[in-house]
């Protein structure tokens, strides 16, 4: 029994930065109709910002962290604005290769600058655990899950209750009659590839000092991400979120009863799993196939 | 009549390269860009003439090398059965079949499966797919050995007049094997494109809905396809794995499937030519740059280059060409072929 | 005759300039520097790095300097085989070190055979590697078997003593041989053997494995990866309450946990084969001096001379085994390696036969430490 929380306890941590990542990605193939490819870098980004900010500059934790973020949106808009923008007529395959290529280039630009050595980020928390009961949790972890559900909150605030999420609600449902309807279509791309980029970076800048940050890391988590996406079904923010949960819980179980060494296998088991038998994502009432 | 003469000369100029070009590295480095060709090769079956981005395909290469591999060694493995399954070490060419077969079953399951679903949920079944299989190759070490490779697999033998039967050790032998089949590949590629299928899985890639309405039976022909794509890059994973000799479970990393579709699509997808052309360009570059730069920055070079080639050249360097030569030559200008 | 003249002219002029670039002798180095085990690898090149300075300094070998020509193995042992291939084809080098991991080394062997260069192996300790029937083959490290059995020599440090013991390895031939070897030296002392777990290279998530090595009533863990890993090991043991003492094999030292410490209270053990903490217990002092204090002229990370002794010795193996041999060829080096002795920042270094009569490899016998990490500090127990 104590195990069974225990592994609760570490699925739903790691399901809120999985969340993230999720939503982040959903949102930009659903309103853009991008695969996305750079999310994982967006990720390993935000870590190695964290890395930079905390242990080179020795700037506030928490300052930090927003740093990330922003740069993380800053980067997002200048992919958008410089690759994209200019491909918005093209097919959805030569916008996946070019998205290909700026991963290629990114990832390595973070090798060239990091080197291939793994780094640490140092926390203001403290190393012991906290122990709630039968189970125990490091501190940083709790912190990890507390501001992933703020983020998730204020993110579900701002599609639903915005002016801004309006639009980019009508965005995603008709493009051209958004347009028509006076919405700078153009500029509500930016932006959500922008805060979907933020997204991934502050992802990145709160799992770094939980494991380690290195210039490969953002490939599987861009994969993961990818399994979340079609897990909640393509576009679906809820489904997302809900996905990037379930997909942390199953890995957790997973690797502690099954098999801890195929756990990085279980999402991609998922994915295959989902689209054999409900190709448009559980949490998804019309069919979203094309 | 221009092309064709080009392509014979192209042809004897690589066959006979081993005898003028005494640089045994050199040779190693054609030889592996080879074996890449043969896999981009059968990347454009499925990329440029059906339109399908598959985004797994080392899986096919990766399922091709293991499976030539094990059997070309022999394995035992325990999968629960009351007796572990005992396999003896095979002759390598049955090895070599029997890669090509394997894989061949694997596209039939994937293209059953992944025909379901189009455009960007292929893409990220068949990415799915060969992460599963990366996944397997490392942890299932009864069978594979996991992270510490296959190792010591035994090279590809001829029957050589005069010296009976000849395993082909050195690196111009390997070549010649590379390029015998390549070239194989290449004209059944060029072959099926031609023929009643080939024509199919054009109409499907230009207009899918015509396609269907005219009749032509479009999972049908994306699974045949697939399967002839699967086999021929389960070819030159067999290949691979007996000319380096040596298979670890990152034959199916994501950035291999990325290196055949960058051959692809700058040589010219849909173009025979194509994955040749960007195949020796991308096959030889880390070569040239190597020394010069470190490999991050190669890679960085890559992955500007991919996407200046989407935006300047959209099509490929191959109908680039093609159409500059028309424009020079009004004479050889003739009306576009269905094939490109 | 004036083009005759120019002619003779360009000919001396290509014959000074190809003498100059035979000035230097080569020596290849396949690290991984790019990957999963990065870190070590890039230890392990500097160290070779300042060996080559050090030697070039007092006037190189046989009159000539010498030259590294560093490969990067990319941490995977199919890229090992290729920088290998390329050491030997295209620089032509007349000795290697290399390839770290036991996997990389395995993997280049036949190539050694295949064209007569010998390898100097720095780090890998797989059993399989010296008894294959490699001549080609000559290796500093220890095995896990001659770890294992000269931990034993030291388990009265541990209070209380050592009862039950876990283990976390990576699996591969390094992970997997240093749990098997361990357990087996153990064993004959009258330990008992708990789970043994093991993980990918390149897992960062390792939680499902400490819960189930945290339900044994173990009370110590040996843990067998790279440094990464174990970094990532006590971050997440400590995260996970869990009581066992932590033992690293194989050399790997979590140097970032120096600035970055674990709970009050938790304390980590690492078999080293070089305290850099107590560089002046080391079996010749001088030697290791020079080559700490040459490190740290380059301001590298203190800890990384750990590993980084493993590419200076070897370095400075090669160089003697070259100046032996009397001349920069593979064969005549290898004959010379087996009459190589040197004082080593390990200790002696000296090769002794192993493996099958006609073919056989060399071993070295190193020295092996442990020390503590305790709150960001280091002792030797």
């Amino acid at each position: 029994m104590d195990q069974i929380l225990q592994h609760a306890l570490n699925g739903v941590v790691l399901g809120g930065t999985y969340a993230l990542l999720g939503i982040g990605l959903t949102l930009i193939f659903g309103i853009m109709r991008v695969v996305n490819f750079t999310h994982g870098e967006l990720y390993a980004f935000g870590a190695y910002l964290a890395y930079l900010f905390v242990a080179l500059l020795h700037l506030d934790f928490f300052l930090s962290i927003a740093l990330a973020a922003l740069a993380g949106f800053a980067l997002g808009a200048l992919i958008e604005l410089v690759l994209l923008r200019p491909l918005r007529s093209n097919d959805i395959d030569t916008v996946m290769l070019v998205m290909i290529g700026a991963w290629i280039a990114l990832q390595n630009g973070e090798q060239f600058v990091w080197g291939g050595v793994a780094k640490l980020v140092p926390s203001p928390f403290a190393q012991e655990p906290l122990v709630i009961g039968p189970v125990s949790v490091a501190p940083l972890r709790l912190f990890v899950l507390g501001a992933t559900l703020v983020l998730l909150v204020g993110f579900y605030w701002l599609i639903d209750r915005t002016r801004l999420g309006m639009a980019m609600r009508a965005t995603f449902q008709d493009r051209d009659t958004a347009a028509l309807m006076g919405i700078d279509v153009r500029g509500i791309y930016t932006l959500t590839f922008a805060l979907g980029s933020a997204l991934a970076a502050i992802a990145g800048a709160l799992l770094g000092p939980i494991f380690l940050v290195n210039p490969t890391m953002g490939n599987l988590v861009g994969l993961k991400a990818f399994a979340i996406v079609i897990l909640g079904g393509l576009g679906n923010i809820t489904g997302a979120t809900i996905g990037g949960f379930v997909l942390a819980l199953v890995e957790e179980f997973g690797a502690g009863y099954l098999s801890s060494e195929y756990r990085d296998a279980f999402g991609f088991l998922v994915i295959i799993a989902v689209l054999a038998l409900r190709p448009q994502g559980f949490f998804a009432r019309k069919a979203r196939v094309g | 009549m221009r092309a064709r003469f080009g392509g014979l000369l192209f042809l004897a100029l690589a066959a006979t390269l081993p005898l003028w070009l005494r640089d045994p590295y050199f040779v190693a480095i054609l030889t592996s860009t080879g074996i890449f060709i043969i896999a981009a090769i059968s990347l454009n079956l499925l990329l440029g003439f059906t339109g399908q981005l598959s985004l797994g395909h080392a899986a096919f290469f990766g399922i091709g090398a293991y499976t030539s591999a094990l059997l070309s060694l022999g394995f035992d493995v325990d999968i629960g059965l009351p007796s572990p399954v005992v396999v003896d070490p095979k002759p390598v060419w049955i090895a070599f079949f029997g890669a090509v077969v394997v894989s061949g079953l694997f596209g039939w399951l994937i293209g059953k499966l992944a025909f379901r679903v189009r455009g960007a949920y292929f893409v990220i079944v068949t990415i799915s797919f060969a992460e599963v299989m990366r996944m397997v190759a490392l942890n299932w070490v009864d069978l594979t050995e996991g992270p510490m490779a296959l190792n010591n697999i035994p090279p590809l033998s001829v029957l050589w007049p005069g010296h009976g039967l000849t395993a082909l050790v050195t690196k111009s032998q390997q070549y010649w094997l590379v390029l015998a089949v390549g070239v194989v590949c290449y004209f059944l590629v060029a072959r099926m494109v031609r023929s009643r299928l080939g024509r199919a899985l054009i109409a499907l890639r230009e207009n899918e809905p015509l396609a269907r309405s005219v009749g032509v039976r479009v999972t049908h022909y994306l699974v045949v396809a697939t399967v002839v794509s699967a086999a021929i890059a389960g070819a030159a994973g067999a290949l691979y794995a007996h000319c380096v000799r040596i298979v670890d479970p990152d034959v199916f990393l994501f950035i291999y499937t990325v290196t055949m579709v960058i051959m692809v699509v700058t040589g010219g997808k849909g173009t025979l030519a194509g994955p040749v052309v960007g195949g020796l360009i991308f096959g030889l570059m880390p070569q040239a740059l190597r020394g010069t730069a470190p490999p991050e920055v190669q890679w960085i070079i890559y992955g500007i280059g991919i996407i200046l080639i989407v935006f300047f050249l959209p099509r490929g360097i191959v109908p680039a060409f093609a159409d500059l030569a028309r424009l020079r030559m009004p004479a050889l200008r003739k009306p576009a072929s269905l094939v490109r | 005759m004036i083009k005759h003249l120019w002619m003779t002219a360009l000919a001396a002029l290509f014959a000074v300039a190809t003498a100059q670039a035979q000035e230097t002798i080569k020596i290849g180095v396949n690290e991984p520097l790019t990957g999963a085990v990065a870190a070590s690898g890039t230890y392990v090149t500097n160290g070779a790095r300042i060996g080559a300075e050090v030697v070039n300094a007092r006037g190189g070998v046989l009159g000539k300097k010498i030259e590294l020509v560093i490969e990067d193995n990319k941490s995977n042992p199919k890229e090992a085989v290729d920088a290998a291939e390329k050491l030997i084809l295209r620089d032509k080098v007349p000795v290697m070190i290399g390839a770290w991991s036991s996997t990389f080394t395995l993997a280049v062997m036949p190539k050694l055979v295949e064209y007569g260069v010998p390898l100097i192996v720095e780090t890998s300790s797989s059993g399989k590697i010296t008894v294959s029937g490699n001549p080609w083959v000559f290796r500093i490290s220890p095995t896990s078997e001659m770890e294992a059995v000269a931990f034993l020599e030291k388990l009265d440090t541990f209070n209380p003593p050592i009862k039950k013991v876990d283990f976390l390895s990576v699996n591969n031939d390094f992970g997997r041989g240093a749990a098997a070897e361990f357990a087996k030296a153990l064993a004959s002392k009258g330990i008992k053997i708990g789970v043994t777990e093991t993980m990918t290279p390149e897992a960062t998530d390792l939680s499902a494995q400490l819960a189930s090595i945290k339900k044994s009533d173990g009370d110590a863990l040996f843990v067998t990866t790279g440094v990464e890993q174990v970094t990532l090991v006590i971050k997440q043991a400590a995260e996970q309450r869990l009581t066992q003492r932590i033992i690293t094999t194989g050399g790997a030292f979590p140097d970032q946990m120096i600035a970055n410490a674990g709970p009050a209270g938790m304390a980590s053990y690492h078999i080293l084969f070089f305290s850099p903490w107590s560089a002046d217990k080391a079996k010749y002092p001088d030697v290791a001096k020079v080559y700490v204090d040459e490190w740290n002229k380059k301001k590298w990370e203190f800890a990384g001379l750990t590993e980084g002794f493993r590419g200076y010795d070897a370095v400075m193996t090669a160089v003697e085994a070259i100046k032996i041999a009397g001349k920069a060829e593979p064969d005549a080096i290898r004959q010379a390696l087996w009459k190589t002795k040197l004082h080593g920042v390990n200790g002696d270094i000296a090769f002794i036969k192993q493996g099958p009569e006609g073919k056989e490899s060399g071993q070295s016998v190193p020295n092996v430490y442990i020390v503590m990490l305790k709150e960001g500090k280091v002792t030797q127990p």
